[in-house]
């Protein structure tokens, strides 16, 4: 019940006062599981995307952090495949750093800035960390590349509705498992992020 | 953001039963916080820490008003009531049994315990008397409940019984002397066990079991963090009492009791364990030998209260001895054994003179007053039940000598010790089953992930799943039908044969009994043994005739059915231990509840700016209890204390809340 009064409380908030580039949006009559979008920064090579994002409130929230997750494909050092972020403060202490003051909103910024400043140091996807690291160039392409595809395709509906977004995720998973099956032979290496 | 606004709106565009519904909900949160803000500390802290306050706006006042005067109630009634258990246990198991149902009432009294610290209680009941040690450690948290019943028969029978028995074990001792009028009144003293006790197993076990369970299971919830502190003043008296009898490290002890292959085993063991964990084998060694050690003792023990000045010395020189006088014997069983072990041996010397004392109480029972090689026969049947519930930091357990390392070599060593092991639903449970000198000792251990716990305790699933674990050790029935399940699950043929339906046969049939108790670690039952060895000696007499499992209410039935068996002196001792195992390492750790309630509180004040609790981010009432951590930070006294209860740092600033929990790293 804890959850439900908090997170009545921090939907108004986002609805009032969203953080910039950010909304936040409840599925249906589930209160926990969220939606949310997230605009590609400018200056980054996710100018122009919109990326939309899946949360999980958890039971015991805020005493846990919820669970968030790209729906979106994202080309990004700490952001893997299936779009499991590799971010601290989506994590129980001691390993992570959630704090009960944070929220839904905090966090989300978090993650904006994260696409914003990929923190290569403590990599979720080995390759790309590297790549981000010796040979950016390389990266910003590959990472506008993806944007492209995968995030600016659905701008133009799917700030209209939420309907018309599940034919892009659709296809955005598609080709999410297209790509699996592309990297899945050097998975192996490529998750330090725990 | 006013909560009212936001319900208000929410409601606009929603039905009017969910906008109903909210507005009740904010009423109820009103409620909550006026509640919470009425509440004494106490009072706070009682509802608190048996998750009753739940959440703002999941219940109304008059719920949580309700709450609180049942578990205000409660502990009180559970207080009487497992110690009235205890006491009616012994007698009347159906009671006990009774008791059980009200699980919500352990819980108050587990509360209860920790408050009062240690207490000790005894209680007579006909027969039977029983006595109730709970002790607590503030500083570890660790926790532990033992429950010791004695059943004295008619002195005659019983000093037949055990006469007989006690002799057929050992074989020698005052046996010898009373032998054969011994052996028919202890025939008889079986028969009207064995008469008197199949029935009472059957359906006394099950459900004076349970109320014990019921208690353990809270306990370890509750507590957590709680550890057994092992080694009391008591547990060290009853070392030394069983490591008298534990001889069986020593040769000498041996013959005297060669009937008793137990013994050897129990000294193989007894090193090993000791070897891994000074503290934990230390009790737990005594623990295991004060099985054994009661079975001899209940032979020795008459002869301990006279030759207990005498036998010392000479015993220790001839510990076989047996033969010759019970008193004498004995002292020398126990001198052997003290000489094998060390640090054992010194307790055990104290014991030792520890045990006359004990022969002291028992007169009190009855039977001790028998202390005498006669005395020794009439010994009643002792069922013990141990609870311990204690944390397990990472790899300590490991490093030291864990139980389950300790089991482990037990079982390599002696034939007679068996271990089994299942997981289940992230519960990881042994079960040992040692026996020695025709003391059979069954620990089980349950090992529990702390998260589980941690949380809600009891309402969670798991708890759930461990509840009903718990009753089912408790019950030695349910202990019977947990083997079996375990037995299911990795067949363990031993076990199998103590299925609960084995039970009654086991009891009848000492070799075969082996009490299948999960998770057992050989360790507890010693430890037990120690602050009941007093009484296990006495009971050893009876002992012999009885085989009471550990678990009291259910023991105390049984015992007489195994009393048919003389030879076999089947002596169960049940030791249970609940670890909640910190081994994972991602698990946070929190403080315990002693140091949150250390942190300052506060009345939040109209004068204060304006502040928002960063956990509920609601908004400060007038009234509110807020707690203010060292880094000047403040919440909510029901928020923070349920994040502190799982972390330790604040949830704004990350500063770790204990100078001792210093941890800059938590980033």
């Amino acid at each position: 019940m804890q959850r439900a009064s908090r997170l009545k409380r921090e939907l108004q908030m986002l609805s009032t006062e969203p953080p910039p580039g950010i909304t936040c949006w409840q599925t249906e009559e589930r209160i926990d599981d969220l939606r949310a979008q997230i605009v590609g920064g400018t200056g980054t090579p996710y100018e122009g995307g919109l990326f939309s994002l899946e949360i999980m409130v958890p039971e015991r929230y805020p005493f846990e952090p919820p669970k968030i997750r790209f729906l979106t494909p994202i080309y990004h050092p700490n952001i893997d495949n299936s779009g499991r972020i590799c971010h601290d403060a989506l994590k129980l202490p001691p390993k992570g750093a959630w704090k009960p003051s944070l929220n839904i909103s905090t966090v989300l910024t978090s993650i904006q800035l994260l696409m914003a400043e990929p923190n290569p140091d403590d990599p979720l996807m080995a390759d790309i960390s590297s790549e981000f690291k010796y040979n950016k160039q390389l990266f910003m392409q590959t990472a506008k590349k993806w944007t492209e595809e995968h995030a600016v395709q659905k701008n133009t509906g799917v700030t209209e509705s939420n309907k018309e977004n599940t034919p892009d995720q659709k296809a955005s998973s598609r080709k999410r498992e297209a790509l699996h099956t592309q990297q899945e032979e050097e998975e192996p290496t490529k998750k330090n992020c725990v | 953001m006013e909560g009212s606004d936001s319900v208000e709106q929410g409601g606009s565009d929603q039905p009017e039963s969910q906008r109903r519904r909210q507005l009740d909900r904010l009423d109820r949160e009103e409620a909550f916080y006026q509640f919470v803000n009425n509440l004494s500390d106490e009072d706070y802290r009682l509802m608190r820490d048996n998750n009753l306050l739940g959440t703002p706006g999941e219940v109304t006042e008059d719920e949580l008003l309700h709450r609180l005067q049942q578990i205000k109630d409660g502990p009180e009634q559970q207080n009487n009531t497992p110690r009235t258990e205890s006491a009616e246990e012994p007698g009347e198991q159906p009671e006990s049994s009774e008791d059980p149902a009200g699980g919500d009432s352990l819980l108050d009294w587990l509360n209860t315990v920790r408050r009062t610290g240690n207490t000790t209680r005894t209680g007579h009941r006909g027969n039977q008397s029983w006595r109730a040690v709970s002790q607590t450690n503030p500083n570890s948290g660790d926790f532990r409940f033992s429950l010791e019943i004695s059943v004295n028969r008619n002195l005659a029978e019983q000093q037949g019984a055990a006469e007989g028995e006690q002799e057929s074990p050992e074989g020698q001792a005052a046996a010898a002397a009373a032998a054969a009028a011994a052996a028919a009144a202890a025939a008889a003293a079986a028969a009207a066990l064995a008469d008197a006790n199949p029935n009472p197993n059957p359906n006394p076990n099950p459900e004076p079991q349970v109320p014990m369970e019921t208690e353990v299971v809270e306990e370890p919830v509750v507590e957590e963090l709680a550890v057994i502190v092992e080694p009391e003043p008591e547990l060290e008296e009853v070392v030394s009492q069983e490591i008298l009898p534990e001889p069986p490290s020593s040769p000498a002890v041996l013959p005297v009791q060669p009937t008793l292959p137990p013994s050897p085993r129990r000294g193989q063991r007894r090193p090993r364990s000791r070897s891994p964990e000074p503290r934990r084998t230390r009790a737990r060694t005594a623990r295991s030998r004060s099985p054994l050690n009661l079975d001899q003792l209940e032979d020795l023990p008459n002869p301990r209260h006279a030759p207990s000045s005498q036998g010392p010395s000479s015993d220790t020189n001839a510990p076989p001895v047996p033969p010759v006088e019970g008193s004498s014997r004995t002292r020398q069983h126990v001198l052997s054994r003290q000489s094998t072990a060390d640090s054992d041996a010194q307790q055990s010397r104290a014991g030792a003179e520890s045990v006359p004392e004990a022969q002291n109480v028992r007169p009190q029972e009855g039977e001790t007053a028998g202390g005498e090689g006669g005395a020794a026969g009439r010994r009643p049947p002792t069922i013990m039940l141990d609870l311990q519930v204690r944390r397990v930091r990472p790899g300590e357990y490991r490093q030291r000598d864990s139980i389950a390392s300790r089991t482990r070599s037990r079982s390599q060593n002696s034939n007679n010790t068996f271990l089994y092991e299942s997981e289940r639903g992230g519960f990881r449970r042994t079960f040992s089953r040692s026996e020695r000198a025709g003391v059979r000792t069954y620990v089980s251990t349950i090992r529990i992930p702390i998260r589980r716990i941690s949380d809600a305790g009891l309402g969670e699933a798991t708890s759930m799943a461990l509840q009903s674990m718990i009753r089912q050790i408790m019950t030695g029935f349910g202990e019977l039908g947990y083997l079996m399940d375990s037995d299911s699950d990795s067949s363990d043929s031993n076990r199998g044969a103590s299925t609960p339906a084995d039970l009654t046969e086991t009891l009848n049939n000492p070799d075969a009994t082996t009490a299948p108790t999960p998770a057992a670690e050989v360790e507890e039952p010693p430890v037990a043994a120690g602050v009941r060895a007093r009484t296990v000696e006495t009971d050893m007499d009876e002992g012999l005739a009885t085989a009471p499992p550990a678990s009291g209410g259910r023991a105390r039935p049984r015992p007489p059915i195994s009393l048919e068996e003389p030879s076999s002196l089947p002596f169960l001792r049940l030791a249970h231990f609940f670890l909640l195992n910190d081994d994972d390492e991602d698990q946070p750790q929190g403080l315990t509840k002693e140091q949150i309630d250390n942190l300052s509180m506060r009345n939040f004040g109209e004068s204060d700016a304006l502040k928002t609790c960063s956990v509920c981010i609601t908004e400060y009432a007038e009234g509110n209890k807020l707690r203010k951590l060292p880094c000047s930070h403040e919440y909510h006294v029901h928020c923070i204390d349920r994040w502190l209860s799982e972390n330790s740092t604040c949830p704004i600033c990350r500063r770790a809340v204990l100078v001792s929990a210093n941890r800059e790293s938590v980033v």
